[in-house]
């Protein structure tokens, strides 16, 4: 069981080219990052190094901090995975009800050609997806009792990839649901309407929108290079800087870019803020900031709020 | 020249032995204390093969529009000779029987399962049902009862096999019959037998399971085939030109294992069979003396595997029919007057129900799990007016009740997953629910735990 824990859970994390962290990724994101810093801001090629491996940065307490709840959290998810309703439970019975509710046809689409399917139930999939994360996102920093947890996140002052998983685990088990129920009702429906037959458009059999996200460095969203884009594409793509810009401890940043791979749902909420060029302090921007630095705290303090709110 | 010379000894090595040893089952020696007889062969399967045959030809009667009095012959058995009706002899294969009471003079009624089967109407024994079901088939042509979705020629075969053969096998033979003092080994079977207690009961289990002596030497293809009759060269494993049809085909579930193992995800047939030798030659290394407990309780592990592997062989079946019988209604909802795709959806249900039926009939009640299973198949398929049979009145006339089609199409499903659940089907043909699971593997866990 170690073992398997080890290498699924720990190593997995960083072997699997479907997550995140997966090394092909980091090591886009680092050349993306050398490019940067040479081409647009004009660093030398030593500089660029020196600014990207910065130790005070991936050494800070707050990256330690980082690492030990990444173990931390694989081991808490190892033992809760088997009981979270997965996404082929909620697909199954959705498909049942389908059946039931004759809104269409089964199957009404079963003629469809492979890639026009598959190609579709990409799009679909990807777009609901990342709606479904900003909506998440927005509800953990808009509900009170949600975002005591998600203060487990924000409390980060500087950002590495691993940052990521700074999570507390009621949030995961959030996330998890989430993503279950967007599979979930993406593939029920798909599965029902073009049949058994459909397929994802995959890179090396990963979810294309999952390699070109990852693989264009979203990883950067975590980090200290501030990469910006152009103000119109800003619009539609999140770009680095501008999450880095929903982690600052400013206030008037506060509650903006909850979006994950596209600006575009922050923009149509009126929460869009374009990246800025000022370099930015990550935190709370609160006192609670000096609560919430050691381990003990960081998983305790949100029932403690929760407590003292309810008493 | 070296090469020509090992190829030389090989090909004499198979061809001095009649299969790779270990892998036919028999011929093994008499064991018997105190027998001064001719046989130098105990084993002995006739009337296992002699029901094989009855079955089949019980299954062409019914498509034949036979007599109720033949149909009766081939299930109760005659005196008079039974014309063996499958397999026939052709020119491409031949075999070496034409009257069944040659092989053996034996009935199918007498070890039908007399447990009581829920997922029939009337609450009747499973031998009862398979009776009934007989007697309706000979009201109607060819055993086909459009009229509320019967097709009996397929139920009364796939319920046969399982109430008598997976029955017999598995809740007698394999069972109690492996009791340190039920035929037991140092004793003959029964007076004036020449083989002993615990050889000729799993020498009966083996028969009722239905493989050829020589079917694990073979591809899942070949046995497939062989069962189909298309396979003359593999069947014909001592090379006489003609099939025996006592050791050389394929039967029932052993056939069926076959048709699952050739699309490459199980190894049913050789499991199974290979249990079997391996539990007979335990029996013949006792030679003739009781068997130790030590003895018995291998034999008991190779029984469990052997009825494990034929209870998910039957499961397999049930899962592939349950996703056929989706498929039809699904045709027949885009144009419910298609005769033939109708004609296919009841010859499927028979086939889903009959299979289903069979289930129940081995070792182990199947308790709220089969009850389920029931209700999810219903006593009849549900027809396109959304009608379906609720039971069956004092006269013996089926009762209708209103039904949904499209819940039926999700019991289908239901169906599907209880086999993949709770029997662990593997072959998994006409998986309906493939999709799903293909897709959400394609997309990974749902359970990130990522911020983003």
């Amino acid at each position: 069981m170690l073992s398997e824990f080890f290498t699924q859970d720990i190593i997995g994390q960083f072997t699997d080219p479907k997550k995140r962290l997966f090394f092909g990724y980091i090591i886009s994101a680092l050349f993306i990052a050398f490019l940067w810093l040479l081409f647009i801001k004009k660093n030398s090629v030593a500089q660029s190094v020196r600014d990207i491996f910065a130790p005070d940065i991936w050494f800070s307490k707050s990256s330690r901090i980082d690492g030990v709840c990444f173990i931390i959290n694989r081991v808490f998810f190892f033992f809760l995975q088997p009981v979270l309703i997965t996404q082929i439970a909620i697909a199954t019975m959705l498909y049942h009800w389908l059946h039931e509710h004759t809104f269409f046809q089964v199957n009404l689409f079963e003629t469809a050609p492979y890639w026009l399917a598959a190609s579709l139930f990409t799009l679909v999939f990807f777009l609901f997806d990342d709606f479904a994360r900003f909506v998440t996102h927005l509800l953990l920093h808009k509900i009170p009792v949600l975002w005591e947890f998600h203060k487990f996140h924000h409390s980060a002052e500087h950002l590495t990839p691993l940052t990521v998983t700074r999570t507390h685990p009621v949030e995961g088990i959030i996330f998890g649901l989430r993503s279950a129920i967007v599979q979930g009702t993406t593939i029920a429906l798909f599965v029902f309407l073009f049949g058994n037959e459909i397929g994802l458009v995959t890179i090396y059999g990963v979810n294309m929108f999952v390699v070109l996200f990852h693989g264009l460095g979203s990883n950067l969203r975590h980090s200290h290079i501030a990469i910006r884009y152009p103000k119109a594409v800003e619009i539609v793509l999140m770009s680095p800087a501008q999450h880095q810009l929903h982690h600052s401890d400013n206030p008037k940043h506060f509650d903006k870019n909850f979006g994950v791979a596209l600006s575009l749902w922050d923009w149509i909420c009126g929460t869009f803020h374009h990246s800025t060029d000022k370099s930015l302090k990550f935190g709370l921007g609160s006192d609670e900031q000096e609560v919430r630095q050691s381990i003990l705290a960081l998983y305790l303090e949100p029932f403690k709020s929760l407590g003292n709110r309810f008493r | 020249m070296k090469h020509t010379l090992f190829g030389l000894l090989a090909s004499v090595s198979i061809l001095s032995s009649p299969a790779i040893a270990g892998d036919v089952y028999g011929p093994y020696p008499i064991t018997l204390n105190g027998y001064e007889g001719a046989k130098t062969n105990s084993v002995s399967y006739s009337g296992q093969v002699g029901r094989q045959l009855l079955h089949n030809s019980l299954k062409k009667a019914i498509g034949n529009s036979a007599s109720l009095d033949e149909m009766n012959a081939y299930f109760n058995g005659s005196d008079k000779d039974l014309t063996l009706l499958d397999p026939k002899s052709s020119d491409s294969f031949k075999v070496d029987v034409t009257n069944i009471n040659d092989v053996s003079k034996t009935n199918l009624s007498g070890k039908a399962f007399k447990g009581d089967i829920a997922g029939w109407p009337g609450n009747m024994s499973g031998k009862a049902v398979l009776q009934n079901m007989i007697v309706k088939a000979s009201q109607v042509e060819k055993g086909y009862d459009a009229e509320h979705g019967y097709d009996y020629a397929q139920l009364v075969s796939k319920f046969t096999m399982g109430a008598v053969f997976y029955h017999q096998a598995c809740d007698n033979y394999l069972d109690e019959k492996l009791a340190a003092d039920n035929k037991p080994n140092n004793k003959p079977y029964k007076d004036g037998a020449y083989y002993t207690g615990k050889e000729h009961s799993w020498d009966e289990g083996f028969g009722y399971w239905g493989a050829a002596a020589h079917g694990a030497t073979l591809s899942p293809r070949q046995n497939y085939d062989i069962a189909k009759k298309k396979d003359m060269a593999a069947a014909d494993a001592n090379g006489d030109g003609v099939v025996n049809l006592k050791s050389e085909m394929n039967y029932a579930h052993a056939y069926y294992a076959s048709a699952f193992d050739k699309g490459g995800k199980t190894n049913y047939y050789n499991t199974i069979t290979k249990a079997f030798i391996d539990g007979r030659e335990i029996i013949a290394n006792a030679n003739g003396a009781a068997l130790t407990d030590a003895e018995r309780s291998d034999l008991q592990t190779h029984a469990r595997k052997i009825c494990a592997n034929w209870e998910r062989v039957i499961a397999e079946a049930v899962f592939k029919y349950a996703g056929s019988v989706y498929a039809d209604i699904e045709k027949l909802k885009a144009n419910s007057g298609d005769a033939k795709a109708y004609r296919k959806y009841v010859k499927h249900w028979g086939e889903l129900k009959g299979f289903a039926l069979s289930l129940h009939a081995g070792k182990f009640s199947l308790g709220s799990l089969g009850t389920e299973l029931d209700a999810l198949i219903g006593y009849g398929p549900v027809l396109m007016n959304g009608t379906q049979v609720s039971g069956i009145d004092a006269t013996g006339a089926y009762q209708m009740a209103d039904a949904s089609v499209d819940g039926y199409m999700v019991n289908m499903l239901k169906v599907q997953n209880m086999m993949a659940e709770e029997f662990g089907v593997v072959a998994k043909n006409n998986d309906k629910l493939a999709g799903i699971k293909n897709l959400a593997e394609t997309l990974g866990l749902a359970n990130s735990a990522e911020n983003d």
